[in-house]
């Protein structure tokens, strides 16, 4: 069997792990039972496994690093929120997280398995050893906001759901039978909402962010140096330039609300609104603006990822932002009217009674 | 005027104006032409009230802070000590264990009669994190302003020079030579390398340099890098008719680098170094400790009360003994 041909079975496992991985965890998402969380998260653990393989002999046989076209991009990518996964959980406990973790890789994976495979040998642009640094550095940002995204919505979600009184505030005992009603609330405190308390999630985004914004601000600053050498000036505007340096201003803002507590709250949906831009600057820049370039006169400026269907890419990125954008418009609160607020009251103040 | 004062320093005006300068990016990328908004007296006007609000932010809350992390109260009252986030009374330890405990940190000491007051704290520099930042970013905002005034003092920068196969080029007082262009392609035909070999000549000095794609090269306060090259019958001969350089300087590059790792350091310094402080009161019926800090408060109060703990448990044992 030849180098290639093991890359792609080691790629190919591992998006079938991530697959079979991701369909536990809906189905823990909806049953709550444990086993399956743990299940799932073996899965991934091979699956990251087989990845990393994969990449390894990718870059042995491409004779380049794995980020250079789309697929490698792609496959890197989904390797390091995999990976950042498996480190959180090194010393605590956040497998449910895989709920959410587990079919983002299989869809960045699953985008990856569409594109063409075959290695471009460097074009004379990149061959330099910034490419074996702003790269890898940008794509760990992307992957640090992701978690902060994740962790912020959990937030939310949870956020939203304790001031509706259908959550208990911290963990609860599983098999409470008693009553109806608390049958219903302890329902909703295991599970991915009832594992971890605010503090947790709004400290995890506040973590997250804390190791993606440096290395934003490293990409950023290397890309520079590198376009100063490669195309005589260190900042054009460029799509991708202006872009990772809306997300950096985007989480800019999000240290100082932290910082000078506005509320974690508001901290939660500027993360949120700071992964959207992080998706655009990660796929939108790279598939829309050639996209629309055939439509309408848009600059698409010279960075770009050699091969990557463009139109595939274009639904990717409409998927992908649709999904978190539906997440965030199910985070917000129903204002409170005058005959729910009593009643949720009661539900808690009876479970608590008990 | 003190309405101006106001808004320069507050945080929330410098949050609003980076929204504008967000969306103005925003827009600009989809704008054809694109760089008509980012060069436009609107995004530019933006950007100086973003440069002024973050230098009246730092300037108006540095001095105070320094004071306040410099100077630190020592002896200080049981309530001022019972407000901090972390306060509660030890026994059974002495200075010298304290001391020992927290070593690596700052320790201060006043007596007052029968009272001895400790402080201790470690990381100062963290609190100035944010500060060295805004410092830092000012200091590129200089450095892009300084380029692209300077930038067009020399005639020659910002210029594309086509210089014939063979042909020289008169740039600045010196002169620039093409002695040869080649290509180089892979087997699947796609290019490997653009190179093209050059001389300088000033007066009667030469070197010969060679220019590539992530190569430029640097003389005499310009720099040269590859633009272009006729295309016309390369792909037989690995020559090109002409080769077009890009002739820069920017004189504000220094100062655009030096900002960027300045506005990084502050960045990881407020992010990663956390401001420590404990005060320890001690009397003769009691010893207090109180306890602050400005991020991961959590595992730093867990210390003290890990400490705490040693202590009792070591006063419990040895009044068995």
């Amino acid at each position: 069997m030849d180098i290639a041909a093991l890359e792609q079975l080691g790629f190919e496992i591992a998006l079938g792990t991530y697959l079979i991985s991701s369909i536990l965890f809906i189905l823990y998402f909806s049953t709550k039972k444990r086993r399956l969380a743990e299940m799932g998260f073996t899965l991934v653990c091979f699956g990251f496994a087989f990845q990393t393989f994969a990449l390894a002999t990718r870059w042995f046989f491409a004779g380049h690093p794995p980020w250079v076209n789309t697929y490698e991009v792609m496959s890197f990518f989904t390797w390091t929120i995999v990976g950042a996964y498996l480190i959180l959980n090194v010393r605590s406990d956040y497998r449910s997280l895989g709920t959410l973790v587990a079919p983002l890789a299989f869809a960045t994976l699953g985008f990856a398995s569409l594109q063409p495979t075959n290695p471009t040998p460097l074009m004379p642009a990149l061959q330099s050893v910034w490419l074996l640094i702003h790269v890898p550095i940008a794509v760990l940002s992307y992957c640090a906001f992701f978690i902060a995204f994740l962790a912020s919505v959990l937030y939310l979600f949870k956020d939203k759901q304790l001031s509706e009184g259908r959550l208990m505030k911290g963990p609860h005992k599983p098999r409470d039978r008693s009553a109806n009603t608390e049958r219903a609330v302890s329902r909703e405190t295991i599970g991915v909402l009832g594992k971890f308390s605010l503090d947790q999630l709004d400290d995890l985004a506040y973590r997250s962010v804390a190791v993606g914004f440096p290395l934003l601000t490293i990409g950023i600053i290397t890309g520079a140096i590198w376009a100063e050498a490669a195309w005589g000036s260190y900042w054009s505007w460029d799509p991708k330039e202006t872009w990772s340096l809306i997300t950096w201003l985007v989480f800019l803002i999000y240290l100082h609300a932290k910082t000078q507590n506005w509320g974690s709250s508001l901290a939660a949906y500027i993360a949120s609104f700071g992964f959207i831009s992080v998706v655009c600057t990660f796929l939108g820049v790279a598939y829309v603006l050639p996209f629309l370039e055939t439509y309408v006169s848009v600059s698409t400026g010279l960075h770009g990822y050699v091969g990557g269907g463009v139109v595939a890419g274009t639904v990717f990125f409409c998927g992908i932002l649709g999904f978190v954008l539906l997440l965030l418009y199910a985070t917000r609160k129903k204002p409170p009217s005058a005959s729910e607020a009593p009643q949720a009251v009661t539900n808690t103040e009876a479970a608590t009674a008990r | 005027m003190n309405l101006v004062i106001k808004l320069l320093t507050s945080a929330k005006f410098a949050v609003a104006i980076i929204a504008v300068i967000i969306l103005l990016s925003a827009v600009g990328t989809f704008y054809p032409g694109g760089d008509v908004v980012f060069g436009s007296w609107l995004f530019l006007f933006f950007v100086g009230l973003f440069a002024l609000s973050t230098a009246f932010c730092s300037l108006t809350r540095v001095v105070p802070l320094w004071r306040d992390v410099m100077h630190p109260p020592i002896e200080i009252s049981d309530q001022f000590l019972q407000k901090l986030p972390y306060h509660a009374s030890i026994s059974g330890v002495t200075v010298s264990q304290i001391k020992v405990h927290w070593k690596g940190y700052k320790w201060y000491e006043t007596r007052s009669s029968e009272t001895t007051f400790s402080f201790a704290q470690k990381g100062r520099i963290g609190r100035f994190g944010p500060h060295i930042a805004h410092f830092g970013v000012l200091m590129l905002l200089l450095g892009v302003a300084v380029g692209t005034a300077y930038g067009y003092a020399n005639p020659y920068s910002n210029t594309i020079t086509v210089i014939p196969q063979g042909g020289s080029q008169q740039v600045d007082g010196f002169v620039l030579q093409l002695n040869g262009f080649n290509v180089s392609y892979y087997d699947s035909g796609a290019v490997r390398d653009y190179r093209a070999t050059v001389t300088l000549i000033d007066g009667s000095q030469a070197q010969t340099r060679d220019i590539t794609v992530n190569g430029p090269i640097t003389y005499g306060g310009l720099t040269f890098y590859l633009y272009g090259y006729d295309s016309n019958g390369v792909i037989e001969s690995g020559e090109a008719s002409w080769v077009a350089f890009q002739i820069k300087n920017d004189a504000g590059l220094p100062l655009v680098w030096t900002g960027s790792v300045v506005a990084l350091a502050g960045i990881m310094i407020a992010l990663y170094v956390p401001h420590k402080r404990i005060w320890i009161i001690w009397s003769n019926e009691h010893i207090l400790v109180g306890a602050i800090s400005n991020k991961s408060s959590a595992r730093f109060f867990r210390d003290i009360d890990k400490f705490r703990a040693q202590a009792l448990d070591h006063v419990a044992r040895s009044k068995e003994i």
